[in-house]
């Protein structure tokens, strides 16, 4: 418990940090923080200019990690993600040279415009926490955290991720505009110096693994673990769905609330956590059916109708 | 849910509504009028009135407290007292009236309760009505607890009793059910905090209520019906009570002097109510009266006879001729006020009565000796005498020789039976009497059958016979158990088959020796009451007249037979074992007037006790489960804090939690199945401004969401536990 509050006095200042540049956004910085934590990778969809960047940049310049960014182009190559072996003369040799997926931090962004060969380069990295290139396996370094943005509006030219890849993510996050004040604020911030330039490290990778090692002790009572089944099985029965949550999905609800707890101060998950998380971690993971689409649902207003359905636990058997 | 909120509602929703609470309260007044013999109905109604009017003002409790107060003592002085409310006489005896029951309450003599302090008490009880109904239909807004307990009082009593409850349901429906429906409207209006401006002051929106309970009630009462798949439950429920399956089961009834003697059967309650004292040097039978009609059920008389006015009080009846020997003797009887026989009860022998008032007359009536008290002729209750009587002493020898009666009449009216008698029962008589000759050796063996062959004396489980079944031969063939109307209605039945003239007496056994040695005559008090009624046989012996023999179990005549020198059997009488009720077969209402009716006066009692006591037994009763389904949340909270407190353990926290949860609900907190506890505690804490609920959540989540969670029940979880609780049901 005595550990678990320094953690907690790290993770409050990783998001402190993150408040002084993001205005307005701790929820979107507690979410993202979620996914770090629970060794998994965000993807955030929204339009151009909103701050998915800023984001990412201030989480790893908080972390002190080795931050690397990707711009996806459809051009974009397998081998500008995860690096290549190039021919040295003077050794005589092939020399591997690592891409930007080699970093603790890594920004993929517009992942949609790019070739889906070269997206499943970086998926395959997310999922396997490691790089294959010329027969030769590469782990990747710890911690390993993607967050990938996409862009709703174009889709032009754009290579949209497959379903099956979707749930790669554990989280799928939206910024959303900021508020009118928040905003405000953020001119007055910026219009000297942008307030990332200040920013210190507060926490260092090994402190990160430690916690992520510290969030998988995170306690999980049957009776929350049966309400994230509960919620998954509703998706693979709801009219409006076509492709239901995969047991993946119930894996990754349980990391996220395990992770959402740790970051609470608790020790413990709470059907609050799950209730909570459940939209971001499910909406990517489903396929509505062509009536719910054309009537003009979103996944979201599914998931949230799913979880409204669902009884939360409020008893256990002694 | 704040009271203060009452203040919203318009004053005339509230009167309307605790009008109504008034009206369904006087359906539990009326039946009083019938079902006890109380005349004092229109007083309990108009103080009931009273009560409520104060009530509804609501006026400061001391006010209030001081005018009822008032009303009560006001009502007692004009009922019981012939004194000035202001006297000091009074007072005083007011006074005395109430040191005497509290002391006969504390030997808990209930049925020595003056009628006073009994009307006291009925006061009290509308008293503390009137108030729980303002709080029930007023502060709470509850009626349909109250509406319930009317209808079951009011069926129970359409079922159970003489009360006719076929209008007073009726009205019981139509006003629960306004009363219902104004008080959803009202609660509405609460707890959504509407404006009140929206209700009129004129309560206009009322009509369409008014207009659907009328028209749904005179639907419901024109439509056809059923008709009743259980005929009268009565039956049933007496069989089921008494489950001998002996005959039919009887009606329970009160031991007492009763008129009615055409039913006989059934079972008794005893009463020890004083009938009366009787100073005497020996014990005696009192005599009231004989009947001669033997119907198969009971007994009847054949003629009313004629009433001859005994001159000077001089007693011209006679059951034994002059030449039996008998000994001049002389005794008191005085009676217990609430005593109602309009009738001498006199020893065998009576000569002369001299009474207490002059103007008494009294009827004799020739047939069957008895004797009417009436002055004006106007039956009255006397409230003692004394009489010189001639104690006889019966010469079993002449017995013995009594040969056939010549006065064939006499012959014929006394051995008159059914002709649909069972032939088995005269079998039986010649079977037992069939080694003796003489007239008197019979009757004794006959009399001497039933101390044993499998009789038994009991009160309860005696049945009352079936249309098709005769009293005696039931008693003597199947039940072979019951009390002095069988025992003796049996000898005197056999008798007659063997055409021995005999008749049936009522009367009362000698009582109790309550104290001896009293006067300077050397007389002995005995204490008669209502358990001493009795009935015996008389058996005609040409030359000797009507000689009393005592055929029940247990019970011995006191009567001296010269040639038995001793009465030393009389010991075994009275305060022995099985006192002999005399069971009078009248329905209870009627019971009520035959011994304990206001004698004189009209500041007498005009209760019949016990039912009223019944009545108050009732309210009391309804009273304290209204009170529990009122207090039930204190005692399931109770409850629960014990078994936290006692056991510690999670699953005692769980349930009281989950309790929490359900008065929640019923406060229309219903927790959404989605919504999780903590947003749920968030939504109760904001509503009561508190956080307790948000703490009891936190424990309680750790308690089932965290692992192995050491988190058992400690005293602070316990108050917050109570706390909260209150502030919900506050």
């Amino acid at each position: 418990m005595q550990e678990t509050m320094v953690y907690n006095e790290k993770i409050s200042k990783v998001i402190d940090n993150i408040n002084k540049v993001m205005i307005g956004k701790e929820d979107v910085a507690i979410l993202s923080l979620v996914a770090l934590l629970a060794e998994g990778h965000v993807l955030l969809e929204d339009v151009p200019g909103v701050g998915k960047t800023m984001l990412v940049r201030t989480l790893a310049k908080s972390l002190d990690c080795d931050f690397k960014r990707i711009q996806f182009t459809p051009d974009l190559l397998p081998s500008d993600v995860t690096g290549i072996s190039i021919y040295n003369p003077k050794e005589m040799e092939f020399e591997f040279r690592g891409g930007p997926i080699l970093g603790n931090v890594v920004l993929a962004d517009e992942i949609n415009r790019t070739s889906p060969k070269t997206q499943s380069a970086l998926l395959e990295g997310m999922e396997e926490k490691s790089v294959t290139v010329d027969g030769v396996t590469i782990p990747l370094q710890k911690p390993f955290f993607v967050m990938a943005t996409q862009n709703p509006i174009e889709y032009e030219g754009t290579y949209p991720l497959p379903e099956a890849q979707l749930d790669r993510f554990i989280l799928k996050l939206t910024m959303g505009y900021p508020s009118l004040e928040d905003e405000l604020e953020m001119l007055e911030r910026t219009s000297k110096e942008h307030p990332i330039e200040s920013l210190s490290p507060v926490m260092s990778k090994e402190e990160l693994v430690l916690i992520q090692k510290e969030v998988r002790n995170v306690y999980i009572e049957k009776n929350v673990q049966q309400y994230i089944i509960n919620l998954v099985r509703e998706t693979r029965n709801h009219e409006s769905i076509f492709l239901g949550v995969s047991p993946r999905g119930s894996i990754a609800l349980m990391k996220a609330a395990k992770a959402y707890a740790f970051i609470k101060g608790r020790d413990f998950v709470l059907p609050d956590d799950v209730k909570y998380l459940a939209p971001f971690v499910l909406t990517h993971r489903i396929i509505l059916t062509a009536e719910a689409k054309y009537d003009g649902r979103s996944a979201r207003q599914i998931v949230e109708q799913v979880v409204k359905q669902t009884f939360v636990p409020i008893r256990k058997e002694f | 849910m704040s009271h203060k909120k009452l203040t919203n509602i318009p004053f005339i929703y509230t009167s309307i509504l605790y009008i109504a609470g008034l009206l369904l309260f006087l359906e539990w007044l009326y039946p009083v009028d019938e079902v006890t013999d109380t005349t004092f109905l229109g007083i309990f109604v108009i103080y009931t009135i009273f009560c409520f009017f104060i009530s509804i003002l609501q006026v400061r409790w001391w006010l209030s407290f001081l005018l009822k107060g008032f009303g009560i003592f006001f009502i007692l002085n004009g009922v019981y007292s012939n004194y000035g409310f202001w006297s000091k006489h009074w007072f005083s005896e007011m006074f005395a009236d109430f040191v005497f029951n509290i002391e006969v309450l504390i030997a808990r003599q209930w049925f020595d309760l003056s009628n006073m302090f009994r009307t006291l008490l009925f006061l009290i009880i509308i008293w503390l009505m009137s108030y729980l109904i303002y709080y029930w239909f007023v502060q709470v807004k509850r009626v349909m607890i109250f509406s319930v307990l009317t209808f079951i009082y009011i069926t129970l009593l359409d079922t159970f009793t003489v009360y006719n409850a076929d209008w007073s349901i009726f009205r019981t429906f139509v006003i629960a059910f306004l009363a219902l429906g104004i008080v959803n409207v009202l609660k509405e209006i609460q707890s959504e905090s509407l404006q009140t401006y929206r209700l009129s002051t004129r309560p206009l929106w009322i009509l369409p209520l008014v207009a659907i309970v009328l028209f749904s009630s005179v639907v419901g009462y024109a439509a056809p019906k059923l008709d009743p798949q259980w005929p009268d439950p009565v039956p049933f429920l007496q069989s089921a009570v008494n489950g001998s399956g002996i005959g039919t089961g009887g009606v329970i009834q009160k031991v007492g002097y009763g008129e009615n003697d055409s039913t006989l059967g059934g079972s008794f309650v005893q009463d020890y109510t004083p009938v009366f004292e009787a100073f005497m040097k020996e014990e005696n039978y009192f005599r009231v009266e004989s009947k001669d009609y033997y119907t198969g059920k009971g007994w009847v008389n054949s003629n009313d006879g004629d009433y001859v006015e005994q001159v000077d009080l001089d007693i011209t009846f006679e059951t034994f001729s002059p030449i039996v020997e008998s000994e001049p003797s002389e005794l008191v009887l005085s009676f217990d006020e609430r005593a109602n026989i309009p009738k001498l009860i006199y020893p065998y022998g009576a000569r002369h009565v001299v009474a207490q008032n002059e103007d008494v007359t009294l009827m004799l009536n020739e047939e069957t000796g008895e004797i009417r008290t009436e002055i004006d002729n106007d039956a009255v209750n006397l409230s003692g005498y004394s009489i010189n009587y001639d104690s006889p002493s019966y010469p079993i020898e002449l017995m013995r020789k009594s040969g056939t009666p010549e006065d064939e009449e006499l012959v014929r009216k006394n051995t008159r039976l059914p002709n649909n008698l069972p032939s088995r029962v005269g079998e039986l008589a010649k079977e037992i009497t069939v080694n003796h000759e003489s007239q008197y050796d019979k009757v004794r063996a006959i009399e001497r059958y039933f101390s044993g062959n499998g009789f038994v004396y009991q009160i309860e489980n005696v049945p009352v016979p079936t249309d098709d079944q005769d009293y005696v031969d039931q008693f003597l063939f199947d039940t072979k158990a019951g009390y002095c109307d069988n025992f003796s209605t049996s000898m005197v039945v056999m008798l007659r088959t063997l055409d021995i003239p005999a008749r049936w007496v009522k009367g009362f056994t000698s009582g109790e020796k309550i104290a001896e040695d009293v006067n300077e005559l050397g007389e002995d008090v005995y204490q008669v009451t209502n358990a001493n009624a009795h009935s015996w046989v008389e058996v005609y012996f040409e030359g000797v007249g009507w000689v009393p023999f005592e055929p029940t179990q247990g019970f011995d005549a006191p009567n001296n037979y010269a040639v038995d020198t001793s009465n030393a059997d009389d010991v075994l009488d009275a305060p022995e074992a099985p006192e002999l009720p005399e069971q009078d077969l009248e329905k209870p209402e009627q019971d009520a007037q035959d011994v304990f009716n206001p004698s004189t006066g009209e500041k007498d009692s005009k209760f019949e006790f016990t039912k009223t006591h019944g009545i108050i037994l009732a309210v009391t009763l309804l009273v304290l489960i209204g009170l529990m389904v009122w207090k039930r949340h204190q005692l399931r909270v109770y409850f629960l804090e014990r078994k936290m407190k006692k056991q510690k353990d999670a699953a005692a926290y769980q349930d009281a939690y989950h309790y929490v949860l359900r008065l929640l609900r019923h406060k229309g907190f219903q927790k959404e199945p989605d919504q999780t506890l903590r947003e749920y505690a968030i939504r109760v804490d904001n509503f009561y401004s508190t956080d307790e609920m948000g703490r009891l959540t936190s424990r309680y989540e750790r308690l089932i969401y965290q692992n192995g969670s050491t988190n058992i029940v400690d005293d602070e979880l316990s108050n917050l536990w109570k706390n909260l609780i209150k502030k919900i049901l506050g």
